[in-house]
């Protein structure tokens, strides 16, 4: 096999200097003493961290964007893994047509699911409404459970569960002992992708929120549509930037999440 | 054994969450659209096709369409370019070295899609890091126009949707038997010959499933497209956004919201075709 030549390996390290650009310069600039964005930064301040991370409008906004991941994120593993377990074991009629329906979530435009959801929230008076919102984002998570599991499961004998039973195990050790260990990294990646998702989402939330309700993103969404950028939105971003990859790390290191992507 | 009962169980719950909470709601948008919107009232309760006519009949609403798919074509160009050498520098490097790469390129994937537009507009303002660097070694006197128009959603967009283009091309160039890149080299091919009559062809199926999947996010990208076209350069998501919740017109948002779909769906299943003949075509 031959190894990449210079030229390649040059063009290729310019495009991986490209993807990471904006990450670099948000993180920079949020650490400029000027009240307003500017690159270089002048001077080093944390400030703007402390300023975010005191202001009770960015923390509820945390910790509502937050709460709803999590929920979203546990009812798409719960709903996720079952569907992806009967599909993988051919166990209802169909299975493939439903397969690609319980995918069509991921390319369909996620604008077009918000403004749906926005007038049959409205006319079933649900907007607002904080289960209808998690319900919604389980429609846009469960597609990465979904597909994390079933290629957790693909790889797998089928016999292996007979041959459990076989050895005189009952349903439920089987279970415990033979079918969660593979499904665990299927549901570590999808869970990782769903919480992400749930946490990153703008498009369809930005039209299910009722009054006083923001997530984070929408909350930093609309604070760039109506004012422009400020070194805040840089340290609250930041903030992002760092779980982010902290998350990503652990979750690489747990199940080697990239195989999964 | 089979017990179709348990398997119902068992994936009836997320069917039922995605009828009730996706089909059912797209489903019930459609006869919306047919309807007419008097300002101040609402949707009446007159039918019509007139927000259909309106947008092949009116050229602002042609634009904003002609200039959506123009944006998808060229995010979707731009992506490939950028992309597959990266593919298959990764494809070709050492595990280390891909390992680090596949993390660099699904790191920024995983990032807030708000964070990462918000990097891009403090690149490419007027005030931004271009505009000033080009300023100070005196190429340009006044700023460059890099944002609220085609370029910089260009720019933005093709960011976001690279590394969705490097994993799909990834996988498509790892799955070449290696022998035949071999043999070709055997029998003195050279590296462009072997990369153009080989390599490149035997891609093809995995170049078409990333340049579907790019085109079709770029085309219905709402965030990106709002904070870097600013309220002004509209594009279809953005309208219908604006349709919906500043014009609080239903009717004109959901027809433009069924136009998307539709383009959507037509190339997902058009490049399905595509798929299945050259399958079907090598088999």
């Amino acid at each position: 096999m031959t190894r990449p030549s210079v030229l390649l390996t040059a063009f290729a390290g310019l495009v991986l200097i490209f993807l990471q650009l904006p990450v670099i310069v948000v993180a920079i600039s949020a650490f400029t003493e000027t009240s307003y964005l500017t690159f270089p930064p002048q001077g080093f301040t944390l400030r703007w961290f402390g300023e975010v991370l005191t202001d009770p409008g960015w923390l509820s906004a945390i910790g509502f964007s937050l709460l709803l991941a999590f929920m979203a994120t546990f009812a798409s593993l719960v709903v996720g893994t079952a569907a992806a377990y009967a599909i993988s074991r051919r166990m209802i009629p169909g299975s493939e047509a439903i397969a690609s329906f319980l995918m069509a979530p991921l390319v369909f435009p996620a604008v077009v699911i918000g403004v749906a959801l926005l007038q049959f929230y409205a006319v079933v008076g649900w907007r607002g409404n904080f289960a209808a919102l998690i319900a919604a984002h389980v429609v846009l998570t469960s597609p990465y459970v979904v597909r994390a599991c079933l290629s957790s499961l693909s790889g797998v004998k089928i016999d292996l569960k007979e041959a459990a039973g076989t050895l005189g195990a009952s349903g439920f050790t089987t279970f415990r002992l033979v079918t969660l260990p593979l499904l665990k990294p299927g549901m570590v990646a999808g869970g990782f992708f769903s919480f992400i998702t749930s946490l990153d989402n703008v498009p369809v939330t930005i039209f299910l929120l009722g009054p006083g309700q923001t997530t984070l993103p929408v909350k930093i969404f609309t604070a760039i549509d109506q004012g422009g950028v400020d070194p805040g939105l840089a340290a609250i971003s930041t903030i992002l930037i760092l779980v982010t990859g902290t998350a990503l790390a652990i979750a690489e290191r747990w199940v080697g999440f990239s195989r999964f992507v | 054994m089979m017990r179709p009962w348990k398997g119902v169980a068992l994936a009836s719950p997320l069917l039922i969450i995605l009828l009730v909470i996706f089909l059912t709601p797209v489903l019930i948008m459609l006869p919306t659209s047919f309807h007419e919107y008097v300002p101040g009232k609402g949707t009446s309760d007159a039918w019509t096709l007139s927000n259909y006519t309106r947008i092949l009949t009116d050229g602002y609403y042609r634009e904003i369409v002609g200039r959506t798919l123009l944006m998808g074509a060229i995010v979707t160009a731009l992506t490939f370019v950028l992309g597959y050498p990266l593919a298959l520098f990764m494809a070709r490097t050492t595990p280390f070295w891909r390992a680090t790469a596949t993390l660099l390129v699904i790191f920024p994937l995983f990032l807030n899609l708000v964070v990462r537009s918000f990097g891009w507009i403090t690149i490419l303002a007027n005030r931004g890091i271009v505009n000033n660097f080009l300023m100070d070694i005196g190429l340009i006197d006044s700023p460059i126009r890099l944002l609220f128009n085609l370029t910089g959603l260009v720019i933005g967009l093709t960011h976001i949707y690279l590394p969705f283009m490097v994993l799909m091309l990834l996988s498509a160039i790892q799955n070449i038997p290696r022998d035949v890149e071999q043999a070709a080299a055997t029998l003195a091919a050279g590296r462009l010959r072997i990369f153009f009559t080989i390599t490149l062809p035997l891609t093809a199926p995995g170049i078409l499933a990333g340049s579907i999947l790019v085109f079709v996010l770029t085309i219905s990208a709402l965030v990106t497209p709002r904070l870097l076209g600013g309220p002004t350069y509209k594009v279809m998501a953005t309208l219908i956004y604006d349709e919906f919740m500043l014009k609080l017109d239903w009717p004109s948002g959901t027809s433009f919201a069924f136009i998307l779909t539709l383009i959507t769906l037509a190339i997902i299943w058009g490049a399905g075709r595509i798929a299945r003949r050259w399958s079907g075509g090598t088999a």
